[in-house]
Order: C-alpha cells, then sequence, then structure tokens
C-alpha cells in the first residue's frame, strides 16, 4: 500500500518539477526555517505571559452589571457594526441587519471568495478588482473594529 | 553502530520507514517559501494551536465547571497550583496570537491570490477553521466566570440568538435555558474541551493535506 504511494509521489514530482521555481528539500531546509520560528513565537508567548498574566476580575454576579462590558478584540467588529447600522430596510429592523450582516453574510462572502474570483492569475499587478475590493473590506473591518 | 542505528533499522526492517519518509523529507518547497517571513503565518498559528492544547489540559486538571467552584478553580490555578499563573497565562495569550496569527495569515492567502484553483476547497476548510477559532475564544471566554466572562457572553449569546430564523436554536443549545446558568458553563466546557478540538483536528489534517497534495503556491 505505501509503496504504491510512493511510487505515484515519485512519478508526480517528475512531472511538476521543471515546472517549480527553484524547490529546496523538505527537511531539513524547510522544517529549520519552521523550528527557528517557532523558538521566536514560543519565547515571545513565555515572555508576554510572564509580564502580562491573564487577568481575573470579580465573580460573575448577575445583578450587578458591570459599566464596561466588552467582548474580544476579534468580535469588536461585530458590536462595532451593530452600533453603527439604525436604518431599517422596509419591514426589517436594523438590529436584524446589524446582526446578520457582520456574522452570516461576511463569513458566506469569505466561503465564496474563491468561486466569486475567478481569474485565474497570481500577480498582484493584474487583480487589482480582487486587491482593491480586499484593502476595503480590510479597512472596513479595522473601522467597525475601533 | 550506535544505539540509534539498531532502533532504527529494527523498526525500519519491520515497517519499511525508509520507504515512508524519503518522499516526505525530500519532497520540495519552493525557495522563495522558505526565505519570505510572511510564510511563516500558518506554522506560527499551528505553534500556539500546540501550545494550547498543552497548556489547556494543565489547565483542565484543576478547573471546576460549575458556577460555585468555576471561579474559585481558577483563582486557584493563579495563586496556589505550582506555575499554575504561567500556564493560564500562556494559554490566554497563546489563544490570541493564534487568532492574530490566523487572520493575517487569511490576509496573506488572500492578497497572493494563493486560494485560486486548484486550491478553492482549502479556503473553504481555512474559514472553518477561522470560525473554530473564534468559537474556541467565546466559549473560553466564559468559563473563569468572573464579571467579564458572564457579561460578554450574555450579550454575545444575545447577539448570536438575534439573527434570523436559526438564532432562537443558537441561543437555546448554547444557553441550554434562557439564561447563562449551570448548564451554559457545562455546555461550553464541553464545546471548549470535547468538540472544538476534535473538529479542529479534523480540520487541520484536512487543511495539511491538502497542502501535502497541491504543493504550497509559491508566487510572490
Amino acid at each position: 500500500m505505501a509503496i504504491a504511494e510512493n511510487k505515484k509521489y515519485g512519478e508526480e514530482e517528475k512531472k511538476t518539477e521543471p515546472v517549480r521555481v527553484r524547490g529546496l528539500p523538505f527537511f531539513p531546509h524547510f522544517v529549520l526555517r519552521e523550528v527557528v520560528v517557532m523558538c521566536i513565537v514560543a519565547g515571545f508567548l513565555l515572555i508576554l505571559a510572564s509580564v502580562y498574566p491573564a487577568s481575573l476580575l470579580k465573580p460573575a454576579d448577575p445583578f450587578d452589571t458591570p459599566s464596561p462590558i466588552y467582548p474580544e478584540w476579534y468580535f469588536l467588529y461585530v458590536f462595532g457594526f451593530l452600533k453603527f447600522w439604525i436604518y431599517d430596510v422596509g419591514p426589517i429592523p436594523a438590529k436584524i441587519i446589524g446582526v446578520t450582516l457582520p456574522m452570516v453574510l461576511w463569513y458566506g462572502l469569505l466561503i465564496l471568495v474563491p468561486f466569486i474570483d475567478r481569474n485565474p492569475s497570481t500577480d498582484i499587478r493584474t487583480r487589482k478588482v480582487a486587491v482593491t475590493l480586499g484593502i476595503i473590506a480590510l479597512l472596513g473591518v479595522l473601522y467597525f473594529t475601533y | 553502530m550506535t544505539l540509534g542505528d539498531t532502533i532504527y533499522k529494527w523498526i525500519d526492517e519491520r515497517f519499511k520507514l525508509r520507504e515512508l519518509l524519503q518522499p516526505i523529507i525530500k519532497h520540495p518547497a519552493p525557495e522563495n517559501v522558505i526565505s519570505n517571513p510572511l510564510y511563516c503565518l500558518g506554522g506560527t498559528a499551528f505553534l500556539c494551536f500546540l501550545i494550547l492544547v498543552i497548556t489547556g489540559i494543565f489547565l483542565a486538571m484543576y478547573y471546576k465547571p460549575t458556577p460555585l467552584e468555576a471561579y474559585k478553580s481558577v483563582e486557584h490555578i493563579m495563586t496556589e497550583v505550582p506555575m499554575g499563573s504561567l500556564i493560564r497565562s500562556l494559554h490566554h495569550w497563546a489563544a490570541n496570537t493564534m487568532i492574530a496569527a490566523v487572520m493575517l495569515h487569511m490576509i496573506r492567502i488572500y492578497f497572493m491570490g494563493a486560494y485560486k484553483k486548484p486550491r478553492e476547497l482549502n479556503w473553504v476548510v481555512g474559514i472553518f477553521l477561522l470560525l473554530t477559532t473564534t468559537t474556541f475564544g467565546f466559549s473560553g471566554y466564559l468559563l473563569p466566570w468572573d464579571q467579564l466572562a458572564f457579561w460578554a457572553t450574555k450579550i454575545g449569546t444575545g447577539i448570536a440568538g438575534s439573527i434570523p430564523v436559526v438564532g432562537g436554536y443558537i441561543s437555546l443549545i448554547l444557553l441550554g435555558g434562557n439564561d447563562i446558568g449551570a448548564e451554559t458553563l457545562t455546555r461550553f466546557f464541553a464545546i471548549h474541551v470535547m468538540i472544538l478540538p476534535i473538529a479542529i483536528a479534523v480540520l487541520l489534517g484536512l487543511h495539511f493535506l491538502m497542502v501535502r497534495i497541491q504543493g504550497i503556491s509559491g508566487r510572490l
């Protein structure tokens, strides 16, 4: 079983190798780079964890609402959008749109990206529309996060 | 012959280790992928995931998912358990870094157009990984059972509950009732330590398998 698979791989590599950009073997080159980066990140995390320990506030009290309640930073854009969108569209209330748009539609759109963008080029200069839309989406999320 | 060689030979004779490892070791990676630091983001997210698994297992040894005990057990971890504060802080920072790395990884894939044919499905799996990662964050936020955890979850589940059609069900499934309570805490705990780890393991397996089969899109 394993032998058959390896043979198949061997054939594939022969076919694709001339098309590839210059390649270096996965081990040790790629693995070494990965290990170096992982050591740096692990060290960085250790320093962060020692200098800024995770916080623990007062115990939960369902009868006492604290004044600034904020979610994790990666959900702030949903909050921001909910606050920003105050317009009813026809029979749909503003709150429903404010919730649905950044969660359901946004993720739906993200999933569909490769099927919407049919331009086969990966060169940034020939993908002006995709790049512009990407920058707008990025700035939009940043704006609502803020 | 050293001990290592002997052991390697013993296993190799029985499992044909050389034939298994050779294609993995020799598999070529594009040169610019190795030299460009932008290609580290996925690996960084994966390292954070590994740290989260290990620190998470240690936290689960001390954590008690009931409204009466949860806060006290986290306090116990922070003040009395040897290295407990470091383990929990590492869990906290690795979680935040993982989400940042996943997002930056996605931004890099987008602007380099690496999601294009034949890699469409790997992008879709990637979006599900982003969703899983943020759900991890959301479910983990409640577990310390402090004021911020409680009220942020109240608002978060409220927002999820006002999605049309499915919102009511999502809210009921998450809360296990009408309001946040003991049921919610055990549910979030089960989601955080049982359901999501299985989901992310499957998705990561698919993600890496597809990269392995299709190769890295090594274009600048």
